[in-house]
């Protein structure tokens, strides 16, 4: 499966795919298509089969959040008869561990078969990925990972470069999904930025409306209550200072999302991280330590004005935030804050919007925490819910007998 | 002269800075120039005539000034004498004249001469200036500005180190900030030397002390108290002050090398700063669409200094809310530009 430029016949990208019917549809992941769904006027796709015959495609239909494009060739004569796989039912559940083959095109070298086990759901994933214990190689991507019955089990979709062996397929379902849904859809001519845009729009919704209704975890710190999100969806990393250092002492917590949607080479969306530093300038002195706390509230990026998103619009303020304090910490009112929203829009796909919201304690002269809330590809009201919701995350830990 | 009082003029030939190269008596009028033998005072300048000009008193005794055939022409003053002229002494060119009593500038070719004429008296005389003084008071400010720059160097330098830092660190401070500023004076006492004849690094360092003292106190007080206010608008104009002083720095540090070219100085250093302060700012509009760079401000107020009030933070929710329209006019100002550019956006 390749994406030519029109103008000179050389590739742009290379990926694998697979026929799913006998009327020869295929198919791939969105990524291996995404810059023909993006700029179809500059941009051919072509497929060259294992034993060398070659067609042009046209593109039905794609599931941007599940990486899924479905496509369809010009002239189906030369795929036909050469069978198609079959989708696994969702009612057979496969043991960890089971053997599958995962097929492709592996950098463009040649058609390959690799083997490795399935492992079952990656955990902490807002979107449904399979675990597939073996290697994929660029270009294998798009291509089926097979039972030993041959029947799908998921599309090759990445891989960890960071481990051995670690790499991810998208489930049967969203396959099964585009299927019914695009097979007798008009070919996309036209850049989809649009659809994308619904699509992504879809998503964000639901990862707004589930992270918000999720609890924050308390942060364990003695003086402040830190929102810090559940580990459903969210992978989090700790990590501080050495204890014997003569300056600021920090301890931080970095949470991502695997889950990131690819919308072009230079842009992914759709997912949240949170994170923050709790800081200790008990070592320092006050004027020290102001001097170090402004400086990493100064140290943080906000973004420019780029091809893909606008300069960011922040707006500022010293809020408070919690329940009055008690005597115990020894403040009367609600913990104040110094809180910054910026906001950048995405130029292509119209409505979505990069959100950073950044928070400092303002009450400590000697310890304060700041913490930061992305959010990539949402819209402005959900922007809005976030901020609110993060916001709200900050207070007074007052101890158990005091809450209210 | 032997005899001073027969001395009726003195003739002084000045070089391009104004300075007095070497002088001749006039003893009895006429007088002429040229570069003949046959004046009395004769020019060794390729670009003035045999007979270039001729001084004498009229009937009533008046100096008249007149200006023999010549390519190049003669000058008074600046203005250009054709035939005959008074010899008038009234004010022309710049600067300060009385200081050579009665006297006239003549230019004949690319040479350049001061008539002084004997009968000046105290009046017309300037007083005596006096030498620059160096007495205590006069050091006095520069040393505490001096003193204060670099306290709050060393201030700053303090505040970035953790405790028991190695002195080591300290070095770029004591060192650094002396060896800085001597190497501005020099450079500036350089140009003093190329355009006065005169190292003047002390009157630079005088210059330089007190500007750097305002630079220091607003680079350490101003986001410190713009903060403590809870001002962003104000804190954001902190570096645009700063770079104000930086210019007015260079413009005294101009003036004193350049005195007798003082209005030029400053309308040149004003638009210098002019176009500075627009180009920076477009450049910023381009990448941040903004004015400043800083999104926001990022220096947090010390809670004892905490004036700013606070608000619920859905206060601060509600002004984010037309973020997104602003934004969105941004994204159809850049589909526009996009669609101007070219036929089609790339992705």
């Amino acid at each position: 499966m390749r994406t030519l430029l029109k103008t000179q016949d050389s590739q742009s990208s290379v990926g694998s795919g697979f026929l799913v019917d006998a009327a020869g549809h295929l198919i791939t992941n969105y990524h291996v298509i995404s810059q023909f769904a993006l700029q179809p006027s500059r941009h051919r796709l072509v497929y060259a089969t294992v034993d060398g015959r070659q067609g042009a495609l046209q593109l039905l239909a794609f599931d941007v959040v599940h990486d899924l494009a479905l496509l369809k060739p010009v002239d189906p004569a030369p795929l036909a008869g050469r069978g198609f796989v079959t989708l696994r039912p969702v009612a057979e559940t496969l043991p960890r561990g089971a053997r599958i083959f995962s097929l492709g095109n592996p950098l463009d070298v040649g058609f390959a078969v690799a083997e490795g086990n399935y492992n079952g759901p990656v955990e902490r994933s807002f979107l449904e990925t399979l675990f597939f214990g073996g290697s994929l190689s660029a270009g294998m991507s798009g291509g089926p990972a097979l039972d030993d019955q041959g029947r799908l089990v998921g599309v090759n979709v990445a891989a960890r470069r960071d481990g051995e062996q670690v790499s991810f397929l998208v489930p049967a379902a969203p396959v099964r999904t585009l299927m019914e849904r695009g097979r007798s859809a008009v070919p996309i001519t036209t850049p989809a930025w649009a659809e994308i845009t619904r699509q992504l729009m879809g998503h964000e919704a639901e990862l707004t409306q589930r992270f918000i209704a999720q609890p924050w975890r308390n942060a364990g710190h003695p003086r402040y209550a830190i929102p810090v999100p559940q580990e459903v969806f969210l992978r989090c990393w700790g990590r501080g200072s050495p204890q014997a250092v003569r300056g600021l002492q920090f301890e931080r917590s970095d949470c991502e999302m695997d889950s990131r949607i690819f919308v072009n080479n230079v842009l992914r969306a759709g997912y949240l991280t949170v994170r923050h530093e709790a800081y200790d300038g008990s070592k320092l002195g006050p004027l020290r330590f102001a001097e170090r706390y402004s400086s990493s509230f100064r140290n943080e990026f906000m973004g420019r004005d780029d091809r893909q998103r606008t300069a960011p619009r922040c707006v500022e303020r010293q809020v408070s935030s919690g329940p009055p304090g008690t005597a115990a910490n020894g403040q009367a009112g609600p913990l104040p804050l110094k809180a910054v929203i910026c906001l950048r829009a995405y130029k292509k796909l119209e409505g979505l919007h990069d959100l950073a919201v950044l928070v400092a304690t303002l009450d400590g002269t000697q310890q304060g925490v700041q913490g930061r809330l992305d959010a990539y590809g949402i819209s402005a009201a959900s922007a809005q819910k976030l901020a609110q919701h993060y916001l709200d995350g900050f207070a007074w830990n007052a101890p158990k007998t005091a809450s209210r | 002269m032997e005899r001073p009082e027969d001395r009726v003029a003195l003739i002084e030939w000045l070089d391009r800075d104004g300075r007095v190269q070497r002088s001749v008596d006039v003893a009895a009028w006429p007088l002429s120039l040229g570069r003949a033998l046959s004046n009395t005072v004769v020019l060794d300048d390729p670009h003035v005539a045999a007979h270039h000009a001729r001084v004498e008193p009229d009937e009533t005794g008046q100096l008249q000034l007149q200006a023999l055939p010549s390519r190049n022409g003669l000058k008074l003053g600046g203005r250009p004498v054709i035939g005959t002229t008074a010899l008038t002494t009234a004010d022309h060119g710049e600067g300060n004249r009385a200081d050579h009593g009665t006297s006239a500038l003549l230019q004949l070719g690319a040479t350049h001469l001061r008539l002084r004429l004997a009968g000046s008296t105290a009046e017309t005389l300037a007083p005596e200036k006096p030498l620059p003084a160096t007495t205590a008071a006069t050091l006095r400010a520069p040393l505490l500005a001096g003193l204060g720059v670099l306290l709050l160097a060393l201030a700053s330098q303090w505040v970035t180190l953790d405790p028991g830092a190695d002195y080591a660190s300290w070095l770029p401070t004591v060192v650094g900030v002396p060896l800085a500023l001597a190497a501005w004076c020099g450079l500036w006492a350089l140009l003093s030397k190329l355009f006065q004849h005169r190292f003047d690094f002390s009157g630079h360092l005088r210059i330089a002390l007190p500007w750097l003292l305002g630079l220091s106190l607003l680079d350490a007080l101003w986001p410190f108290f713009t903060a403590a206010l809870a001002l962003p608008g104000l804190w954001k104009i902190g570096s645009l002050l700063e770079n104000g002083l930086l210019v007015l720095l260079v413009h005294a540090h101009l003036r004193h090398t350049l005195p007798q070219h003082g209005r030029a100085v400053t309308a040149v250093v004003a638009v210098l700063a002019v176009t500075g302060v627009a180009l920076t700012t477009a450049l910023t509009w381009r990448n941040h669409d903004s004015l400043v760079a800083a999104p926001y401000m990022s220096t947090l107020p010390m809670p004892a200094l905490r004036l700013g009030g606070t608000a619920p933070s859905t206060e601060l929710v509600q002004d984010m809310a037309p973020l997104a329209a602003v934004l969105a006019e941004r994204v159809a100002q850049a589909r526009k530009d996009d669609e101007d550019g070219q036929g089609e956006g790339d992705d």
